[in-house]
């Protein structure tokens, strides 16, 4: 008799790569083949799992259409499934996926268009968080500001891209003027998602408050955060940016890195 | 003189719910329509955002339960603490007057393949299932009520029948049960098993809750198969059972779950109407 772990394994291998061989001998026969009976779990396993990455991709869906999407999807997720139970959760590599996906190569932005989305739906589902008053930070000594790492609000998210994926997000969405037409060479973004109340925003930034903001996002310290922009733009402000971020309300704590070189 | 205390005493009216859904939450806020309880899929809710905020309004207005899908109660490889302790924030935050989970596994190496799959019914998965169970009731600090899943196969080397596989549950974990009367009518259907002698088997006093539900049938190869998609009315035959489930349990909450091709709520409303009636029928026909 099969071990249960090896039962549920095998049961897995069935389901997510359609190989039944090792199941079909363990299931009792039914008036239903095995293979049918198999393949009633195997559809519910991608049916629902194709419709979260719908809910969370509707303009991916939109630009290749229902088809095709289902497609991508059944590929995706046989070869990522989820690995937590939180579906708001699941669908933060599809759009890497979607960049190495040869059918849909011929649509450059696509994986852009993918992580734009991503960022809405972290947005939407982001915990509640609370800005800190800037006045938490008073009490800091002054050669300890470089070491400072802002922790920002967890529905703040950040995307460059090549493509004008604003543009090609509010022209394709329904009910929008479909003769638009978008010009793919008009130049990149530097888009800053953030939810505000129950509303997902988002704003182009220039490319020093990105860049500052998003060495922020990945844990640089001011210092860091810092060198980073003025290698992008000599005339970037820090005590503009830095008010900035408060008056946004999109700093939530603050920790110290520890001294390094001492 | 008469008093109310002399009179037949008036027996409680059964508490009937229904699932709440993502598009039905707002109309739930402003309308407040009169149901006994409402049921909600936990990992819905286990993020951030406007949903778990609406849902602590609706909380302020009706007692909720806790229903997951996420948990994986039957699987070999053991509970996900952060699961747990995300599914124990949760009901800190709402106090649910139920909490439930299934008789059923999602989790398989590491892999979470969002569905409630079938068990083999063994000697080893009652261990496994009753470990896990333990394990979350100790976590949750709560009773949890297990559910019977929908099945469309079963495994040749099960030993012991679902409802005693149940029984067996209740005993060595002391978790109460969910009797879902659709599951029991589709697994009976697809498995060839006799439903009435299934809700016989069932040990009645741990039964906490009942679920209604649609299903459709499907043909395959020349077979018939019943589908539990909670996309339509309950059938005739799972009422059926559902007044035999009620004669023989008593009046236990019953909830109405509807999860696809979402009706307008007053449908859903209506069929919570539905049970409550066919429940009093069957309790008044069980005293008469």
């Amino acid at each position: 008799m099969l071990p249960l772990l090896e039962t549920q394994a095998t049961m897995r291998r069935a389901l997510l790569k359609s190989d039944s061989s090792g199941l079909v001998p363990l299931i009792a026969s039914q008036t239903a083949s095995a293979e049918v009976q198999i393949a009633i779990y195997r559809n519910n396993v991608f049916a629902s799992l194709t419709t979260v990455l719908r809910d969370t991709f509707p303009m991916v869906c939109r630009l290749v259409n229902e088809r095709f999407f289902a497609y991508a999807a059944h590929e995706f997720i046989g070869e990522y499934p989820p690995q937590r139970p939180c579906l708001t959760e699941y669908g933060g590599d599809f759009a890497n996926f979607l960049e190495d996906f040869p059918p849909s190569r011929h649509l450059p932005y696509l994986a852009d268009v993918a992580r734009f989305e991503w960022l809405l739906s972290v947005a939407a589902n982001a915990v509640d968080a609370v800005p800190l008053a800037p006045s938490a930070l008073a009490s800091l000594p002054p050669e300890a500001t470089p070491r400072l790492m802002l922790t920002l609000d967890p529905a703040l998210g950040f995307l460059e891209s090549p493509w004008p994926i604003d543009r090609i997000w509010q022209t394709n969405q329904a009910g929008a003027d479909a003769s638009k037409v978008i010009d793919l060479d008009a130049g990149g973004v530097h888009l800053e998602v953030n939810r505000r109340r129950d509303e997902v925003i988002y704003r182009s930034l220039d490319v020093s408050v990105f860049t500052f903001r998003q060495a922020l996002r990945k844990g640089a310290t001011l210092e860091a955060a810092t060198v980073r922009t003025f290698a992008v733009d000599e005339a970037f402000d820090l005590a503009a940016a830095v008010a900035d971020l408060f008056r946004d309300g999109v700093v939530t704590g603050f920790v110290l890195a520890e001294a390094m070189g001492v | 003189m008469m008093t109310a205390a002399a009179k037949a005493p008036r027996r409680a009216p059964i508490s009937v719910g229904t699932g709440l859904r993502g598009p039905h939450m707002d109309e739930v806020v402003l309308t407040r329509p009169a149901i006994g309880w409402l049921e909600v899929h936990a990992e819905n809710y286990m993020g951030g955002g406007p949903g778990p905020r609406r849902l602590e309004a609706i909380r302020r207005d009706y007692p909720l339960s806790m229903h997951g899908v996420g948990l994986s109660l039957g699987t070999a490889e053991g509970l996900d603490r952060e699961h747990l302790r995300r599914l124990e924030a949760l009901i800190n935050r709402y106090a649910p007057m139920l909490v439930s989970e299934h008789l059923s596994w999602s989790v398989s190496g590491g892999v979470y393949l969002n569905d409630l799959l079938p068990l083999p019914y063994t000697e080893e998965s009652l261990l496994a299932v009753a470990r896990n169970i333990d394990a979350a009731q100790d976590a949750l600090g709560r009773q949890l009520l297990v559910e019977n899943p929908a099945r469309y196969l079963s495994f040749r080397h099960s030993t012991i029948t679902e409802p005693d596989f149940l029984l067996e549950l209740v005993s060595r974990t002391g978790c109460g049960l969910l009797c879902d009367v659709n599951n029991i009518f589709v697994t009976a259907s697809n498995l060839g098993l006799d439903a009435v002698a299934y809700l016989e088997a069932l040990p009645g006093a741990a039964v906490g809750e009942l679920h209604l539900a649609g299903h459709s049938r499907i043909s395959r190869d020349g077979a018939s198969l019943l589908i539990d998609d909670h996309a339509t009315r309950v059938a005739s035959p799972v009422w059926d059972l559902y007044r035999h489930a009620i004669r023989r349990f008593g009046p236990v909450p019953t909830l109405v779950e509807w999860d696809k091709e979402l009706p307008p709520l007053t449908v859903l409303l209506g069929e919570a109407r539905a049970a409550a009636q066919a429940a009093e029928r069957a309790i008044d026909a069980a005293a008469a």
